[in-house]
């Protein structure tokens, strides 16, 4: 078999696999990710208390202990870093994947649709999530240094308030496309 | 009886035109054909070509030169057949929402344009096996437009109904075992001249066949209502909200970025 004979064979065998993935992923997924995603939109509540979670990071705390001589509780708190800057990451995307829903509600119930504004929507959520992993990887692998994780939260604070505000500013219009539209999770093409 | 071929591809000749006539009787009777017109005339097609050739392979044989001419011109018609049939269907999901029909027929068009490209660059200068790298072209195209126009519709969260997926799977299914048949047993097989012909009948009518019955079991219940869109937002504030909703994205991926950036420094 020659080269381009494996080329095609491996194309074939990929777009066999996308239509295998497209039938039978959607319908199952959407009812699991509601119940996940209405947990950690519960979670992400206290987002709003930053200044306080700030404080708890905050390295002189970490600094202070080491020199203190509670290498125990250093390693504790090290991991309840983590696990907050995880947190904190994945309310992030809650926060990106509402917008990003808001987007897509919008341009179905749209008679007219701009392709640039489509694509670039799209490529905005591929990159988010591409930067979104290596995030995440290199926090849970622990390679992430834990100043890195301290900025994080600076991060997070100043992102929330002006998410905050932004989604104040499109909630009215994000409820009136909720209104029209049937349920918020998929769209019934007729049955 | 069909000369130069077994018995088996035979029995398996005459199941796929009595599972295309039920189909079809299915399409008449519970009046698909209304909703669904040039699906029905691809189902039809298909019957008049397997009606057409069997006569021809009865009289010339299967491996004749006139066999193969008949061969390959009744299969242009019914591969034309089916791209106004998957149109349509893509149509009759995606009418109520006619801002996404028309960012899926765009899709569709550079999707085919940029594959027929590739396509034809890497089948260049092979004259000897033309019709079969122009079928596997065709199958190739046929496959990964309609695989992104599936995406798009995933993207939207547009949920399809049951039947219509189910054809619409049907064409990208056996589309997709055309490529690797096209690739894999032409390239291994073709030597053989005396085997190639009934196991490419296996294999092709094979996979037909189990989307015939996939096909005929899914249209046996009534199609889903057609809806007009139910609301429209006006245009001008897809053209305010959009723009907006990009811009706290793209703030959201600064940020990361940042993050990121910090990291780097440490």
């Amino acid at each position: 078999m020659n080269y381009s004979a494996a080329v095609f064979g491996s194309i074939g065998l990929l777009l066999l696999l996308a239509i295998a993935w497209l039938a039978f992923s959607g319908t199952r997924r959407r009812p699991e990710q509601a119940v996940r995603k209405g947990g950690r939109e519960r979670e992400c509540l206290h987002i709003s208390s930053l200044p306080q979670i700030k404080q708890a990071l905050a390295n002189s705390d970490f600094i202070y202990l080491e020199q203190q001589g509670y290498p125990a509780l250093a390693k504790r708190i090290r991991k309840e870093r983590r696990r907050i800057a995880l947190n904190y990451l994945a309310c992030l995307r809650v926060e990106f994947e509402k917008l990003l829903h808001l987007a897509r509600m919008v341009a179905v119930m749209s008679p007219n649709v701009a392709v640039a504004q489509e694509v670039q929507g799209l490529r905005l959520n591929l990159e988010f999530s591409y930067r979104y992993y290596l995030i995440y990887f290199r926090l849970v692998s622990g390679v992430a240094p834990l100043e890195a994780i301290g900025s994080l939260s600076n991060m997070v604070s100043a992102l929330t308030i002006r998410m905050e505000t932004a989604i104040s500013e499109l909630g009215e219009r994000a409820a009136l496309v909720a209104e029209l539209l049937p349920h918020n999770r998929g769209l019934d093409a007729g049955g | 009886m069909v000369t130069n071929l077994p018995p088996f591809v035979q029995i398996l000749w005459a199941t796929s035109i009595t599972v295309q006539l039920a189909l079809c009787g299915i399409l008449i009777y519970f009046r698909h054909f209304r909703k669904l017109p040039f699906f029905t005339a691809y189902v039809c097609l298909n019957i008049a070509q397997s009606l057409f050739l069997y006569p021809i392979y009865l009289h010339y044989g299967a491996y004749s030169h006139t066999a193969m001419l008949a061969g390959w011109w009744s299969e242009g018609i019914t591969l034309l057949a089916r791209i106004f049939a998957t149109l349509e269907i893509l149509h009759v999901v995606l009418i109520a929402y006619r801002g996404i029909w028309g960012l899926a027929w765009r899709l569709l068009a550079t999707t085919s344009v940029v594959v027929f490209v590739c396509v034809v660059a890497a089948s260049w200068g092979d004259a000897d096996r033309a019709l079969m790298r122009a079928d596997r072209g065709y199958h190739l195209i046929f496959a990964a437009a309609l695989i992104s126009c599936l995406a798009l519709i995933r993207h939207y969260l547009i949920r399809v109904g049951k039947v219509y997926k189910v054809l619409l799977v049907g064409f990208c299914f056996y589309s997709c075992v055309k490529i690797l048949l096209n690739t894999v047993l032409y390239d291994s097989l073709y030597q053989q001249r005396s085997q190639y012909t009934a196991i490419w009948q296996v294999l092709v009518i094979s996979p037909y066949l189990i989307v015939l019955l996939f096909w005929g079991a899914a249209l046996l219940r009534p199609l889903p209502k057609m809806r007009e869109q139910q609301a429209v937002l006006p245009t001008s504030l897809y053209g305010r909200i959009s723009p907006e909703i990009n811009l706290q994205l793209q703030a959201i991926n600064k940020k990361l970025m940042n993050f990121w950036k910090i990291e780097a420094q440490q």
